[in-house]
């Protein structure tokens, strides 16, 4: 029992441990700026370079006790504090650190800042300091208020997935938003380009009903094969009868059965004599105008 | 103030929070509704457990009050307790748990013992699809038609499940014609099925269906969930609910859950989901043209699913040998409304020829039907959503 308990105990945490590191994974690092002389304020009033990590999982994601870190060589460097209700990320939103080197302004304020006109890498380590989430190298060649962006939030694997932004044209510079502006539904506004009439849409859905029920007929064709197989077997088996020599029949009718069950019923259960003993008990109820139910309740009508 | 301006000004106030205060006719309009839905199922026993909840529930959410009073009480008001118990709609629920009681109660044999009779289930989706077609053409936008067009599964919870991902303002106009059309079924499908069979394939009998081994049932949903959420990730929350409560049915060690799942639970659902979704039709979301367009398209998709379902199978017995023949009679039962549409298979079936029960062989399409409408479902939610 104690084993069941503790092996039991142990699938748990082992669950929840490996829940949470999936989930974690779904933390990316998503914008980032270096140099900020005119662009976001922070509740300080100053300007700082920032730092903007996306959840990309569709569940909210608890992020404290994550690394933040500038350097490879520490992965331990800023740990996201514990205790502060806003390190819950709402699914698909945004959470922005300011790499401003001054950690004793609260929870979003990085112990180390971003360095303008070099290179700079940024890490996101797991909260047991060594499994990497995320990391990118921002280039040196971005300037003063422009940021190095994935092109779509939280989508894309390399340095290809990221682009700079200058806030001009679509390159919008989006601290703490989106950075895809979406109004509407893609998918939506693909189906009322592309298949106005709908036939397209009919044709694929379809397709797809008809392969799936197909795949799970064809499936089960031959498990009732083996079935109807299994089921002649153990009945010839049953009646000592050898398979190899004599085929059995291949199903039984119902209404074969009904009739062979009939009669059976009338062989073995003939109703020719009955034993006319007629029994009454007194029923006997004990009453008491407390414990009735009739003045209170009746019974519920009944078409 | 004197004590009678006192008094008057309070039953002033109390004068403007009432019903007849607030009333407007669109109210009058759908409390009229909510009562034909009631005299409907009690009088004329049209799918009672399910006309009487939306019915009475059209009742409670159109009694008129000050919305602007801020008394937490209307459907629409965050934090009141319809509001809360309207979650299970809104959040989408309700319907799975439905499906899970449906699994249990669904004897899948009829399908296992003639696994062919699944195409049919697959045909009469096309319903969903031809009623897309239209409303796309009466200007409805993608989504909207998508949630529209489940209307001809036949599966109320479906339409329910999949209107308040695609289209939340129309749920309940979707969900009270889907309703509306799955009791009307008895008048709807006959003139169809007789207006497309012949005499003679109406008389057809089918072989009875082979026994069904236990551990062919236990295997039909562990493989049916598998099979179909791996082509259809987007349906799990239907699907794998309803093998599942089918495997609580038939794995025959968890008989207590199976029958909570499939009595109690089913009905304290469909308690909570009637009355909510009768209570969510308040007449400015209801009283619309769009109201009057769905259900058209939810008529059309009634009449092209029951057709498609019976003409699938007459195009099926041109393949089929001779003593394999289906009678076309169980091809309305693709539709998934269980048990109704194979009951009537078999009443127009016997009325043909007193000795050629369809029942079982009905029920085979039927609960494709569940299933087909349910991937369906899982399609345009994947494609749409």
């Amino acid at each position: 029992m104690k084993k069941t308990i503790l092996l039991l105990m142990a699938a748990l945490i082992g669950g929840t441990l490996s829940l949470s590191a999936q989930a974690r994974r779904a933390l990316k690092i998503n914008e980032v700026m270096v140099e900020n002389t005119t662009n976001f304020v922070d509740d300080f009033g100053q300007r700082h370079g920032w730092i903007e990590l996306f959840n990309s999982a569709h569940a909210p994601l608890e992020i404290s006790s994550v690394y933040l870190t500038d350097d490879p060589a520490n992965p331990t460097k800023y740990p996201v504090p514990l205790g502060d209700v806003n390190t819950k990320v709402p699914k698909r939103q945004h959470i922005l650190f300011w790499a401003d080197g001054n950690p004793s302004h609260g929870t979003f304020h990085l112990n180390f800042t971003l360095k303008a006109g070099q290179d700079n890498w940024i890490g996101l380590y797991e909260a047991d300091g060594q499994t990497l989430i995320d990391s990118i190298t921002v280039p040196a060649a971005l300037t003063a208020n422009q940021t190095f962006a994935r092109r779509a939030d939280g989508e894309g694997t390399g340095v290809e997935a990221w682009e700079i932004r200058n806030d001009e044209g679509d390159k919008y510079v989006t601290p703490s938003s989106n950075n895809i502006i979406r109004d509407t539904n893609n998918k939506v506004d693909m189906f009322r380009v592309n298949d106005e009439h709908g036939f397209a849409m009919a044709v694929m859905a379809m397709a797809i009903v008809f392969s799936a029920l197909l795949v799970l007929a064809l499936c089960f064709l031959g498990i009732s094969k083996l079935g109807a197989r299994r089921m002649r077997e153990s009945k010839a088996k049953a009646h000592g009868i050898d398979t190899d020599v004599e085929a059995a029949p291949e199903h039984d009718s119902g209404e074969e059965i009904a009739a062979i069950g009939m009669a059976l019923y009338q062989h073995l259960n003939a109703h020719d004599q009955e034993s006319t003993i007629l029994t009454i008990n007194k029923v006997k109820r004990a009453y008491s105008p407390w414990s009735s139910k009739i003045y209170g309740l009746r019974e519920l009508p009944r078409r | 103030m004197s004590f009678g301006e006192f008094l008057l000004s309070n039953l002033t106030e109390f004068w403007h929070l009432t019903g007849f205060y607030n009333a407007t006719w669109q109210h009058f309009v759908m409390l009229a509704v909510g009562l034909f839905f009631i005299w409907l199922a009690i009088k004329k026993n049209f799918e009672p457990m399910l006309l009487v909840p939306i019915g009475f529930g059209m009742l409670i959410g159109n009694i008129p009050f000050n919305t602007e009073a801020g008394l937490e009480i209307g459907i629409y008001e965050q934090g009141s307790v319809l509001n809360i118990l309207y979650n299970g709609v809104s959040a989408g629920w309700y319907p799975p748990l439905i499906f899970l009681g449906i699994g249990a109660m669904t004897d899948f044999s009829a399908l296992i013992a003639n696994p062919k009779l699944m195409l049919i289930g697959a045909a009469a989706q096309f319903g969903i699809f031809g009623a897309y077609i239209v409303a796309l053409a009466l200007g409805f936008a993608p989504d909207q038609a998508g949630a529209i067009a489940i209307i001809g599964g036949a599966d109320g919870p479906t339409a329910i499940f999949l209107s308040s991902k695609l289209a939340p303002n129309l749920m309940g106009a979707i969900a009270v014609s889907a309703y509306s059309y799955m009791a009307l079924v008895p008048v709807i499908q006959p003139p169809i099925m007789r207006l497309f069979t012949t005499k003679k394939e109406r008389l057809i009998k089918m072989r009875p269906a082979r026994a069904v081994a236990q551990s062919e049932k236990i295997i039909f949903p562990i493989v049916g969930m598998i099979l179909t959420c791996f082509v259809v990730p987007s349906g799990i929350p239907l699907l794998g609910m309803l093998f599942f409560g089918n495997l609580l049915r038939e794995c025959g060690v968890t008989t207590r859950l199976a029958k909570t799942a499939s009595n109690a639970l089913t009905d304290i659902v469909t308690i909570l989901l009637g009355m909510t979704v009768g209570a969510s039709t308040q007449a400015s979301e209801f009283l619309t043209t769009q109201t009057i367009f769905i259900f058209f398209l939810g008529f059309m998709a009634f009449i092209i699913a029951s057709s498609s379902g019976v003409l699938f199978v007459k195009l099926f017995n041109l393949v089929l040998p001779k003593d394999k023949k289906i009678n076309p009679l169980i091809g309305n039962a693709g539709v998934s409304a269980v048990p109704m549409s194979a009951r009537i298979s078999n009443n127009l079936g016997l009325e043909y020829d007193p000795s050629n029960y369809l029942l079982m062989h009905a029920m085979g399409p039927n609960v494709a039907g569940v299933i087909g409408s349910a991937v369906a479902a899982g399609v345009l939610l994947g494609f749409l959503a």
